[in-house]
């Protein structure tokens, strides 16, 4: 509180003094207008990019004397120096052509701009750029594995299910958006798995606090990934082949005519065999008597194909709407399962499928209605369906054969089918959801942001096996609003910005149970409806702080909650859990700290160096209540709030270049997940008290060297040499610590190759180079050596 | 006059009610042969299982260790399993069972990556146990979390059991037909660590159960009968609500039931089925039915709320003998007993751990009298709100003496040695605790 007061003591003293503003136009020699050069005031975080006319403008500059530095791709970076003593300076620029276009460089400032923006506002934050990565043979999920603390847990290859760790927060309290909207909205076909890179504009990864924007009830984090915007005309195109008769392939196009009609689409369609070789103490067939055979085989119902298109039609940059587009997005996946939780028992002929049909409609407008309101809406109805079909009786061994008892004869698997009983199950979802956000710019310093977000859900599941049951299945749906706001503020000329929001959140969830009763000897169908309403606040600050230009401090903080699930206050007979209405949400309050430097430029050496100390603390964690004496045939029980955990720990990241040759980053993440449940009924301290929780990697190390040649084989060409490893520390797997992983560091190779004209690049990776057992999961191996190359298509204008 | 006569046939009564416990006890007393065999120099190996997230849950594994018979019945002895234990293979609670010496304990890990697989440990003394160079696994017969008991035939064979998820059928015209699932049961040669035999078949229940619902769900705790040609195996049932192919929490129960195949072939199931008791049969995680000293087989019931434990018999042409009528309700004057283990312990004697309604689950040890059909709670056990025997897997059977550990959860405990004849109670060795962790037996 009171450094709140003393933020707001500041804010006065800035406000009061004198203020003026920078405009200019910026042009290249030859009168041509400098579109895209970049204008910095130094020793400050304000900057502008010049617009199509070449015109700029920066706000709210004190009364002073100041250095514009002006830099283009196109051009010779210029400084500028001026006096700034009146209410509005104009400056215009003429910058010196260069003959030799430094492409990388442009790539380099763009960058900066909006990534900069979010670093600086204070959140602890990964905004992941998607560009490099694109041309090469790179997956969502491993560029998201590849940034600091944020741990990707797969279970096996390409599609294969995956679980996010963020600073030691895992599963349901971790929230993933597509532009702002839950990913679940999209289904399982259109995710993470599927979305290739080149589609992608950037992911953030908000850990601990989350904006307002993004509304939604994420304890541990957030995962945005922000599709592409851009609407240039543009036509860009790749196909990858590689092990494992991997095939990735994506396109995506942008047109746009001077009235302002847009016409975007894009396409995606992966496939794997993920027929990579597995071995090690998880592998074995067990022979007819029981013993273990073991062997290296290769994985043999693995298969995963998804493919997905977009298309968005509308106007941009028009004078009713910046955005104004109507988009239809269809997706569909095939996905086989090899094993369950560990590779000992593996199966045949279980899998899942799942499409979804998703409209959306998205509207963006700055200046709405009065100047300085910003208004955005997006809304998002689909209907997605999903199908698990396991129904093969027998048990089958590592060669795909089924497996043989003592007489010979093929042994019937003891659940009935692979991993369960025998199921065609389908669920069927009816989504729709929506976020607005009104976005009211006072003046340079002052920022109201207010966001909506609402989510209904509606699901209808059967079994085709068990047609008699499904008949009396409950149908469930879900109604999610969160309001929130928030107030930003920068002082200091933009040295120190803060944040502090509020967050309102409701469910409301309904089911309704079919089920008969017996009226005057006759059989009556009837619905039970039952109905539950919680509501929860919740709020944060992130602000951050500019010690002198180039060492920001920053610091966030939330009381952030996870609001029951339906099958938690409903209860599933599936999983004998029984309803609780009374479940309060989890809560957790989260703390981020951290202090970067740079970037620091000495001669031709530049670098930037981070580090941030993090701590969870989440109490009334919802857990299944324990009974002994459970019968698991007709007793059940409810889940209710119990647990409590902490994770405390700290990342460190550094990036260096050298003369925009050499480029070098990496990262660490090390962090303590501890158990928190201090007492027993009868006050004693538990022995796991403070203990760290097992089968949670909590090390890691990543690294990334790039190293670019120009000209190399043909004029204007352009390689780059890629190096990447990724080590995670070893840990116990069970609390007796009886079994350990064992440290695992795999390295990947790459290179890619611009032809001249930057029409054509291609590229080739070799990933885990040594073939290293390497493990997401416990018992599960991923992927080994591997290889692939890639074809890309880009035309920028047309 | 007549008053008199009635005080002197009371008095009577009295005295030769006198004279025959007398002559019982002094029977007894003669008899210097102990009860069960003695092995000296055995081991008594104590387990404990840990908590994983919730005090008393036992699924964060499970710990040994083991000392001598004089260090057990020694009250001024410690021990502490979690501090000096040596953890044995699984990641719940482990279903151990030992060999009749103490010699050799036989686990078979319950869940997890290497879930069902079955290793013998060689007792050594202290936490110093030799794991079997060999394993075998049962997974794919009888599934990753398998029941299994070994049988009393000289430590030779132990046996799993296992139903597939019960799958409901319909007729041609969608009518419910019935409700089953594929039973498995399966033999392990103990001394060569090998499977040796299995069958799987579906079990139907008679054709009028099967229609309103009845089904295995479960089946339990094999024990061989006197003559070693049979094996009666517990069940564990559910019923289905034919209109509307849920399974009912509540529904009203059968008669208990046991599946018999021929042994050692594991053919030919038959269900038996008693018209005394309606529990279920399986038990929980140890033996529920033993051959006593007359040849016939006792069997406990449980999830029976409404009756509470009954011991049921089983004569030697293994059918149900229905004249023999022994509820613990009854016997214990209490309602909805449950007995969570128990053990014969020789000459119609046996010990059960149970609770009963109103008791908030605590737990409570029994001396059962199977001949008389009398039941009694043991007094000399340090009782605690938070002993709780719902875990509990084993004692240790050793001339006249029987075994118990007792640890509240969360609280110390001791060994119990019992003097089977007498039911003297002796308290043995402390065993030392932690917060939320529990002894579940002695093997």
């Amino acid at each position: 509180m009171r450094f709140i007061a003393f933020v707001f003591l500041f804010v006065h003293l800035s406000v009061w003094s004198q203020k003026g503003n920078v405009t200019g136009k910026v042009t290249f020699s030859s009168n041509e207008t400098a579109f895209g050069a970049s204008i910095l005031v130094l020793g400050t975080q304000k900057f502008a990019v010049a617009d199509n006319n070449g015109e700029f403008e920066i706000k709210g500059l004190s009364y002073g004397e100041y250095t514009l530095e002006i830099s283009s791709f196109e051009a010779k970076t210029k400084t500028v120096k001026f006096h700034l003593n009146r209410p509005s300076h104009n400056i215009n620029i003429a910058l010196e052509k260069t003959n030799d276009p430094k492409i990388l460089k442009e790539v380099l400032v763009q960058k900066t701009t909006v990534k900069k923006e979010i670093m600086e506002k204070g959140f602890s934050v990964n905004v992941i750029e998607t560009q490099e990565a694109a041309k090469r043979n790179i997956q969502t999920n491993d560029l998201l594995s590849q940034s600091a603390g944020v741990r990707v847990r797969q279970n096996g290859g390409l599609g294969s299910s995956v679980n996010y760790n963020l600073n030691g927060m895992s599963g349901n309290s971790i929230r993933i958006f597509i532009d702002g909207i839950p990913i679940s909205t999209y289904g399982s076909s259109f995710n993470l798995n599927s979305i290739p890179p080149a589609l992608i504009e950037r992911i953030e990864v908000y850990k601990g606090v989350i904006p307002a924007h993004l509304a939604d009830d994420a304890l541990g984090g957030a995962i945005n990934l922000i599709l592409k915007k851009g609407a240039k005309n543009s036509l860009s195109a790749s196909v990858s082949y590689g092990s494992f008769n991997t095939v990735q392939s994506n396109f995506n196009t942008t047109y746009r005519d001077k009235s302002g009609f847009t016409l975007k689409g894009s396409g995606f369609y992966n496939y794997s065999d993920n027929d990579y070789e597995v071995w090690g103490k998880f592998v074995y067939n067990i022979l007819p008597n029981g013993r273990y055979n073991y062997v290296r085989a290769k994985r043999f119902n693995d298969a995963y194909r998804s493919y997905g298109g977009r298309v968005e039609a509308g106007f941009t940059d028009v004078k009713w709407a910046d955005t104004f587009l109507i988009g239809f997005n269809v997706s569909d996946d095939f996905n086989e399962i090899q094993h369950g939780q560990s590779m000992t028992k593996p199966y045949k002929g279980r899998f899942s499928e799942a499409d979804a049909q998703v409209i959306s409609v998205n509207y963006a407008k700055k200046d709405f209605i009065v100047k300085g309101l910003e208004f955005t809406v997006n809304s998002v109805f689909s209907q997605r369906n999903e199908v698990v079909n396991d129904t093969v009786r027998w048990n089958y061994n590592w060669f795909g054969e089924k497996a043989l008892g003592l007489y010979g004869d093929p042994i019937l698997s003891p659940t009935g089918a692979q991993q369960g009983a025998r199921t065609i199950q389908h669920l069927d979802s009816k989504i729709f959801s929506t976020r607005g956000g009104l976005n009211y710019t006072l003046n340079d310093n002052h920022k109201i942001v207010f966001s909506s977000m609402l989510y209904t859900f509606g699901r209808n599941q059967f079994d085709e096996l068990s047609p008699l049951e499904s008949s009396f299945l409950p149908t469930r749906n879900l109604f999610k609003n969160v309001l929130s706001l928030a107030y930003e503020l920068e002082a200091f000329d933009s040295k120190l910005r803060t944040n502090i929001f509020g967050k309102r959140y409701e469910q409301q969830t309904e089911q309704r149970d079919p089920s008969i009763i017996t009226e005057n000897g006759q059989n009556k169908y009837i619905e039970v409806i039952s109905k539950n309403t919680t509501s929860f606040y919740g709020y944060g600050i992130a602000t951050s702080y500019f010690v002198v230009p180039k060492v920001m401090a920053s610091l966030s903080a939330e009381k952030a909650i996870r609001l029951p699930s339906e099958n938690e206050i409903f209860g599933n007979p599936g999983e004998n859990l029984t309803g609780n209405n009374s479940l309060k949400p989890e809560q957790s309050d989260n703390l981020n700290v951290g202090l970067r430097f740079g970037p620091y430029k000495i001669d031709n050496h530049k670098f930037t160096v981070g580090g941030s100390g993090f701590w969870r603390n989440s109490k009334d964690k919802i857990v299944r209540q324990f009974s002994n004496r459970l019968n698991e045939a007709l007793q059940t029980s409810p889940a209710v709030n119990l647990g409590n955990a902490q994770s405390i720990g700290y990342e460190a990241a550094l990036e260096y270049s050298y003369n925009s040759k050499l480029f070098v980053s990496m990262n660490m993440s090390k962090f303590n997940s501890l158990f928190k449940d201090k007492y027993d009924n009868n006050g004693n301290i538990l022995p796991y008290y403070n203990q760290q929780l097992p089968n949670e990697p909590y090390f890691t190390v990543n690294g990334n060297v790039q190293y670019n040649f120009k000209n190399i084989v043909q004029k204007n060409s352009e390689l780059n040499l890629y190096y990447n490893f990724g080590y995670v520390g070893e840990f116990y797997t069970t609390w007796l610590e009886i079994d350990k992983t064992t440290a695992q560091f795999p390295h990947d190779l790459g290179l890619s190759y611009t032809f001249p004209g930057k029409k054509f690049i291609v590229s080739f990776d070799a990933k885990n180079i040594t073939d290293e057992q390497v493990y997401d999961n416990f018992a599960v191996q991923k992927p080994g050596r591997a290889f692939y190359m890639k074809l890309n298509y880009i035309i920028n204008k047309f | 006059m007549k008053k008199s006569t009635l005080k002197l046939l009371a008095c009577g009564l009295v005295l030769t009610t006198f004279a025959l416990t007398v002559s019982c006890s002094s029977d007894d007393n003669k008899n210097t042969d102990p009860v069960n065999p003695v092995t000296d120099g055995r081991w008594i190996t104590v387990a404990g299982a840990l908590m994983q997230t919730a005090p008393g849950d036992g699924n964060g594994g499970t710990k040994v260790y083991s000392v001598s018979k004089q260090d057990a019945k020694n009250p001024e002895f410690s021990i502490d399993v979690y501090e000096k234990g040596t953890p044995v293979q699984s990641s719940r609670t482990a279903r151990l069972q030992s060999s009749v010496d103490g010699s050799t304990l036989f686990n078979i890990t319950y869940t997890g990556a290497n879930g069902g697989e079955f290793m013998t440990y060689k007792v050594n003394g202290a936490a110093n146990f030799t794991q079997s160079g060999t394993t075998v696994s049962i997974a794919q017969y009888a599934g990753t979390s398998p029941r299994w008991v070994k049988l009393f035939d000289g430590d030779k064979t132990g046996v799993a059991v296992n139903v597939t998820a019960p799958v409901i059928v319909q007729d041609a015209n969608n009518a419910y037909k019935y409700t089953r699932g594929t039973a498995t049961v399966l033999a392990v040669d103990l001394q060569n660590i090998l499977i040796s035999g299995f069958k799987q078949y579906e079990i139907a229940l008679s054709a009028e159960e099967e229609l309103k619902g009845h089904h295995i769900f479960r089946l339990d705790a094999p024990t061989l009968n006197k003559a070693g040609n049979k094996l009666i195996i517990g069940t564990w049932m559910r019923k289905t609500n034919p209109a509307t192919g849920e399974n009912e929490a509540t529904f009203e129960r059968l008669g208990s039931k046991s599946i018999v195949v021929d042994y050692p072939s594991l053919a030919n199931p038959q269900v038996i089925t008693s018209t005394v008791g309606f529990g279920d049969t399986s038990g929980y995680r140890s033996f529920n039915s033993f051959v006593g000293t007359d040849g016939n087989i006792y069997q406990a019931t449980q999830r029976d709320a409404k009756n509470g434990s009954y011991i049921l018999k089983i004569n030697q042409s293994n059918q149900y003998d229905n004249s023999y009528n022994f509820s613990l309700d009854t016997a214990l004057g209490v309602k909805g007993s449950y007995i969570d283990a128990w053990r014969y312990a020789g000459n119609g004697i046996a010990y059960a751990v149970y609770t009963h309604d109103g008791a908030n689950g605590q737990g409570f040890v029994a001396r059962l009298d199977l001949n008389a059909k009398t039941a009694k709670k043991v007094e000399g056990i340090a009782y605690d709100a938070d002993l709780d025997f719902g875990q509990y897997q084993g004692f240790v059977v050793d001339g006249n003496e029987l075994y118990i550990a007792v640890t509240p959860v969360g609280k110390e405990g001791n060994i119990y040695v019992i003097d089977i004849p007498t039911g003297a109670v002796t308290k043995g060795a402390k065993l030392l605790n932690k917060a939320g962790n529990h002894y579940i037996g002695v093997f």
